[in-house]
Protein backbone atom coordinates (compact mmCIF):
# COMPACT_ATOMS: atom_id res chain seq x y z
CA UNK A 1 0.00 0.00 0.00
CA UNK A 2 1.47 3.44 -0.85
CA UNK A 3 1.54 6.44 1.81
CA UNK A 4 -0.72 8.72 0.49
CA UNK A 5 -2.36 11.87 1.60
CA UNK A 6 -5.85 10.00 1.71
CA UNK A 7 -4.04 7.84 4.81
CA UNK A 8 -3.23 11.06 6.45
CA UNK A 9 -5.56 11.10 9.70
CA UNK A 10 -5.34 15.12 9.89
CA UNK A 11 -9.37 15.78 10.62
CA UNK A 12 -9.01 12.85 13.38
CA UNK A 13 -6.39 14.76 15.32
CA UNK A 14 -7.66 18.07 14.71
CA UNK A 15 -4.76 19.08 12.15
CA UNK A 16 -5.45 21.52 10.00
CA UNK A 17 -2.74 22.08 7.69
CA UNK A 18 -4.12 24.98 5.81
CA UNK A 19 -3.71 27.12 8.69
CA UNK A 20 -0.56 28.78 10.91
CA UNK A 21 0.69 26.60 12.85
CA UNK A 22 4.05 27.36 15.40
CA UNK A 23 5.84 25.57 18.24
CA UNK A 24 3.82 25.73 21.30
CA UNK A 25 5.32 27.90 24.00
CA UNK A 26 5.65 25.43 26.16
CA UNK A 27 8.02 23.87 24.13
CA UNK A 28 11.69 23.12 24.56
CA UNK A 29 13.50 21.81 21.74
CA UNK A 30 17.14 20.14 22.19
CA UNK A 31 19.34 19.41 19.19
CA UNK A 32 20.13 16.17 19.11
CA UNK A 33 22.55 13.65 16.50
CA UNK A 34 19.09 11.79 15.53
CA UNK A 35 16.63 15.25 15.21
CA UNK A 36 15.65 16.71 18.79
CA UNK A 37 14.08 15.99 21.70
CA UNK A 38 11.00 18.02 22.59
CA UNK A 39 9.68 18.83 26.08
CA UNK A 40 6.10 20.15 26.77
CA UNK A 41 6.67 21.81 30.39
CA UNK A 42 2.25 21.80 30.34
CA UNK A 43 1.78 18.04 30.17
CA UNK A 44 5.45 16.95 30.89
CA UNK A 45 5.33 14.63 27.74
CA UNK A 46 8.45 14.17 25.99
CA UNK A 47 9.06 13.28 22.39
CA UNK A 48 11.43 12.69 19.86
CA UNK A 49 11.53 14.08 16.99
CA UNK A 50 13.40 11.31 14.59
CA UNK A 51 14.42 13.08 11.69
CA UNK A 52 16.56 16.69 11.20
CA UNK A 53 14.48 17.44 8.42
CA UNK A 54 11.48 16.97 10.76
CA UNK A 55 13.41 19.40 13.33
CA UNK A 56 13.79 22.15 10.30
CA UNK A 57 10.30 21.58 9.08
CA UNK A 58 9.09 22.60 12.66
CA UNK A 59 11.14 24.95 13.60
CA UNK A 60 10.45 27.00 10.39
CA UNK A 61 6.60 26.62 10.89
CA UNK A 62 6.13 30.13 12.11
CA UNK A 63 7.25 31.17 8.83
CA UNK A 64 4.59 30.21 6.61
CA UNK A 65 1.30 30.95 6.16
CA UNK A 66 0.21 27.83 6.88
CA UNK A 67 1.68 24.10 7.58
CA UNK A 68 1.03 22.94 4.01
CA UNK A 69 3.26 26.21 2.68
CA UNK A 70 5.87 25.23 4.88
CA UNK A 71 5.90 21.58 4.04
CA UNK A 72 5.84 22.57 0.24
CA UNK A 73 8.87 25.00 0.95
CA UNK A 74 11.44 22.53 3.24
CA UNK A 75 10.10 18.58 2.95
CA UNK A 76 10.77 17.10 -0.95
CA UNK A 77 7.58 16.05 -3.03
CA UNK A 78 7.52 12.44 -2.28
CA UNK A 79 7.96 12.67 1.34
CA UNK A 80 5.27 15.28 2.18
CA UNK A 81 2.64 12.32 3.27
CA UNK A 82 4.87 11.37 6.24
CA UNK A 83 5.74 14.70 7.20
CA UNK A 84 2.06 15.77 7.21
CA UNK A 85 0.98 12.71 9.55
CA UNK A 86 4.17 13.49 11.85
CA UNK A 87 2.71 17.01 11.94
CA UNK A 88 -0.44 16.16 12.70
CA UNK A 89 0.55 13.83 15.68
CA UNK A 90 2.80 16.58 17.11
CA UNK A 91 -0.74 18.83 16.66
CA UNK A 92 -2.12 16.29 19.08
CA UNK A 93 0.62 16.20 21.44
CA UNK A 94 0.88 19.71 21.48
CA UNK A 95 3.75 20.21 20.51
CA UNK A 96 2.74 22.48 17.96
CA UNK A 97 -0.55 24.93 17.79
CA UNK A 98 -2.36 27.02 16.07
CA UNK A 99 -0.77 30.82 15.63
CA UNK B 1 9.37 7.28 -6.94
CA UNK B 2 13.05 8.72 -6.26
CA UNK B 3 14.67 7.33 -3.31
CA UNK B 4 14.97 9.40 -0.25
CA UNK B 5 18.39 10.15 1.48
CA UNK B 6 16.79 9.74 4.66
CA UNK B 7 16.81 5.65 5.35
CA UNK B 8 13.54 6.93 8.12
CA UNK B 9 11.51 7.59 5.11
CA UNK B 10 12.79 5.70 2.57
CA UNK B 11 10.46 2.39 3.63
CA UNK B 12 7.48 4.58 4.53
CA UNK B 13 5.61 2.47 1.90
CA UNK B 14 6.02 -1.13 3.19
CA UNK B 15 4.82 0.37 6.78
CA UNK B 16 1.69 -0.49 9.20
CA UNK B 17 -0.40 2.86 10.17
CA UNK B 18 1.46 2.17 13.90
CA UNK B 19 4.15 2.11 12.40
CA UNK B 20 3.92 5.17 10.63
CA UNK B 21 2.97 6.97 13.58
CA UNK B 22 6.14 6.04 14.84
CA UNK B 23 8.37 7.14 11.79
CA UNK B 24 9.19 10.42 12.79
CA UNK B 25 7.57 10.98 16.10
CA UNK B 26 8.08 9.03 19.44
CA UNK B 27 6.51 10.18 22.60
CA UNK B 28 8.31 9.02 25.84
CA UNK B 29 6.18 8.48 29.43
CA UNK B 30 8.22 10.05 32.17
CA UNK B 31 5.83 9.85 35.04
CA UNK B 32 8.13 7.33 36.50
CA UNK B 33 10.97 9.82 36.96
CA UNK B 34 8.97 12.32 39.13
CA UNK B 35 11.18 11.51 42.11
CA UNK B 36 14.55 12.08 40.12
CA UNK B 37 14.03 15.99 39.82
Amino acid sequence: MSVTEERVPEAASGFDPSRAWRVHPQIALRDESFGALAYHFGTRRLMFLKSRLLVELVSALDQYESADAAIDAVVPEDERPVYRRALARLAASEVIDVR
Amino acid sequence: MLQSEDPEVQDAEALSEDELDELLVEEVSIDGMCGVY
